[in-house]
């Protein structure tokens, strides 16, 4: 015990009982906002691409409106329940109190990879901006990407273990120059100010309107959810914020509105620029098509801005990955659905070291091992899969505690309706992923059942039973 | 062109800097401080503050 | 119902689940990669000999951004013309959904159980 007070309530987050070592309650809407966007907005620089290849242009303009309709539905359904259940974890923990402990351990399984999984894309696509930034300088041969790949994760890892505000100030700074890149990319070149070069028209007749048809449209739903994949980690933060049950709901709905505006405005850019084939490839073609479109203005400072732009995206989404991938990790350890051991905060600042730790090399094993593709698919089917879980969450939350049994900070409208839409948009996008990712969709349900019936037949005698239900709540209904 | 050459280095040498930093402030923390206080965190108790009783 | 304590977990067995559940998805990832069943369907169906951009499909607007993009009609060929196959057969498609719904069916089942205890536990000594 050293130079500082563990048992002041003032510094400690956790509180009243003074001698716990918990997270730090420092951050405001703003950082929620950044939290959200800022893993998600890197969507519009490289991924979102992969819905043109399957299904053309148009195919990926409906996909992305109808994603944004699903997570239209995922935030407010989140809101409702994480302004009740505000605890790291996010929907783990939800689940956890809501629907049971097998549930909540898949859960936190689909929250530690879907962000894993995005963090491993992050590097790589940062790793491929900097031999393009080499090649552009003159640079002959082949840069080896890897020393780069690995320095973005430690870099953030190394950010992450030395407390939340900083880190989540700095994704403030680098998500706002990101998403003001976009503005300023669609002002330079859709023409509102005259010398547009978007040629639409010419770009998306004849053959190139519906590629594959209308079962490409179905297809590009697949990707469609890449537009906006992370916004419902908002949650994660929710012990780290000074008003969970303002804050977290504020956020995430303002959140979800800069990404539809980002998301459009990204599609109108893009499509107007680059053949089809080109922009639906992003690993042969259109790696980073923001930046691409950059390319091909002519214009050197929004080469540069976007360059920026998206180097800057992918690192804020990585480093908000490592934040929301740790948290989760953390919580299960604390519940010991994981082992214990990683349940520990680190007594300076105030983090969950051991889980941000542990999950480098993991992150550095995708990233270095797997190709873009196949690992936005892994990170797309685990959010999938806790997208489908939101809706039966939401429906028990309101079974199991009707309105008027426990105060909540925010009641999305219209129940049950967002709940069935998000199913169905959800069945929709696995018949999507199930065209052209069939295997992977099969593979990953198979390592969800083994890991599922480990976790209940091994891993759950380590569980506390009553403990683990931690809210203030009353009885739920017909129990 | 040998400086990208360089800056590859630089980036190996920043790698392992960070996670040096890393490693030696964990294994410090977690020969400091006992593994009671370390793992003491629990969840909701903020909320639970209404209920003294338990955990 | 009686109060459930658990038994406390030694260091080595916490090592050796986690190194379960590392392997268990560095499998989940890789074990499709190696047998080579995965990464997107994506094939050439109808190679053309000799391409131009006018062989390729491609208008005038098109041929010209990809040449701003630094293609020729040779190197764009296989990125023009790789296509996704979508025909897929009922049983397979039969087959995604039972696995589908049996993992979610089974998951609700174990986790209402589980529920049960937890919730008789912790309201019950009240």
């Amino acid at each position: 015990m050293t130079n500082f007070d563990i048992t002041s309530s003032k510094i400690d987050g956790m509180g009243p009982h003074g001698t716990n070592v918990g997270l730090l309650r420092v951050l405001g809407p703003a950082h929620v906002w950044a939290l959200g966007v800022g893993i998600v907005l890197v969507g519009e620089y490289m991924g979102w691409n992969f819905a043109v290849g399957k299904g053309g242009a148009y195919a990926a303009l409906i996909a992305c409106w109808f994603a944004g309709i699903l997570y239209t539905c995922v935030a407010m359904i989140d809101s409702e329940v994480t302004s009740t259940v505000a605890a790291a974890g996010g929907q783990y923990t939800q689940a956890k109190h809501i629907v049971g402990p097998l549930m909540a351990f898949n859960v936190g399984l689909y929250l530690v990879f879907a962000y894993t999984m995005l963090e491993a894309a992050n590097a790589i696509t940062a790793g491929y901006l900097f031999s393009v930034v080499a090649t552009m300088n003159g640079f002959q041969g082949a840069l080896d990407q890897r020393p780069f790949i690995i320095m973005c994760i430690m870099f953030l890892a190394w950010l992450n273990y030395r407390g939340v505000l900083a880190t989540l100030t700095f994704n403030l700074v680098i998500t706002a120059i990101a998403f003001i890149a976009i503005i300023v990319l669609f002002l330079g070149t859709s023409g509102v100010f005259g010398g547009g070069i978007m040629q639409h028209a010419s770009l998306m007749e004849g053959a190139a309107s519906l590629p594959y048809g209308w079962i490409g449209v179905l297809a590009a739903m697949h990707f469609g959810l890449w537009y906006y994949l992370g916004i419902e980690g908002t949650t994660q933060a929710a012990e780290e914020v000074r008003s969970p049950a303002r804050a977290l709901p504020f956020g995430t709905l303002a959140g979800i509105m800069t990404l539809l505006i980002a998301a459009t405005l990204t599609w109108y850019v893009s499509t107007g620029v680059l053949p089809w084939e080109f922009l639906g490839d992003g690993v042969n073609g259109s790696v980073a098509p923001l930046f691409d479109t950059a390319r091909l203005s002519g214009s050197n400072a929004l080469i540069w801005l976007l360059g920026f732009g998206t180097l800057f995206a992918t690192l804020a989404s990585a480093n908000g990955c490592i934040n929301d991938a740790s948290r989760a990790w953390f919580a299960m350890g604390r519940d010991k659905y994981l082992p214990g051991w990683f349940g520990a905060v680190h007594p300076k600042y105030r983090t969950p070291y051991r889980a941000i730790v542990f999950l480098v090399p993991i992150a550095l094993i995708f990233a270095l091992g797997a190709p873009l593709d196949q690992v936005i698919t892994f990170s797309i089917l685990s959010g999938l899969l806790e997208y489908t879980f939101m809706p039966l969450n939401i429906i028990m939350f309101r079974k199991k505690w009707p309105l008027d049994s426990i105060k909540r900070g925010y009641e999305h409208p219209f129940h049950p309706l967002p709940a069935y839409t998000l199913l169905a948009l959800c069945a929709i996008t696995f018949f999507a992923v199930f065209l052209g990712y069939g295997t992977q969709l099969v593979a990953m349900i198979g390592f969800y059942i083994v890991v599922s019936l480990w976790f209940h037949f091994w891993r759950y005698r380590f569980v506390n039973r009553g403990a683990q239900f931690t809210m203030p709540w009353p009885k739920p209904k017909g129990y | 062109m040998q400086t990208w050459n360089y800056v590859e280095y630089g980036a190996w040498a920043l790698s392992a800097l960070f996670g040096i930093l890393m490693v030696v402030d964990w294994i410090k923390t977690d020969s400091t401080y006992s593994e009671e206080v370390l793992t003491s965190s629990r969840e909701g108790e903020l909320e639970a503050m209404t209920e003294q009783h338990k955990n | 119902m009686t109060h459930y304590t658990p038994p406390k977990q030694s260091l080595l067995s916490q090592l050796f689940d986690v190194l379960v559940l590392v392997a268990l998805t560095v499998g989940a990832l890789f074990v499709p990669l190696w047998m080579g069943m995965a990464g997107s369907s994506k094939s050439v169906p109808a190679p053309v000999a000799n391409p131009t951009w006018e062989k390729l499909g491609q208008n005038s607007t098109e041929a010209k951004q990809y040449e701003a993009l630094g293609y020729t009609p040779a190197t764009a060929h296989d990125l023009i013309l790789a296509r996704f196959d979508y025909s897929f057969t009922t049983i397979s498609l039969l087959v995604m959904i039972a696995v589908i719904i049996v993992y979610y069916v089974l998951m609700l089942r174990f986790s209402e159980a589980e529920y049960r205890d937890v919730i008789a536990e912790k309201f019950s000594k009240k």
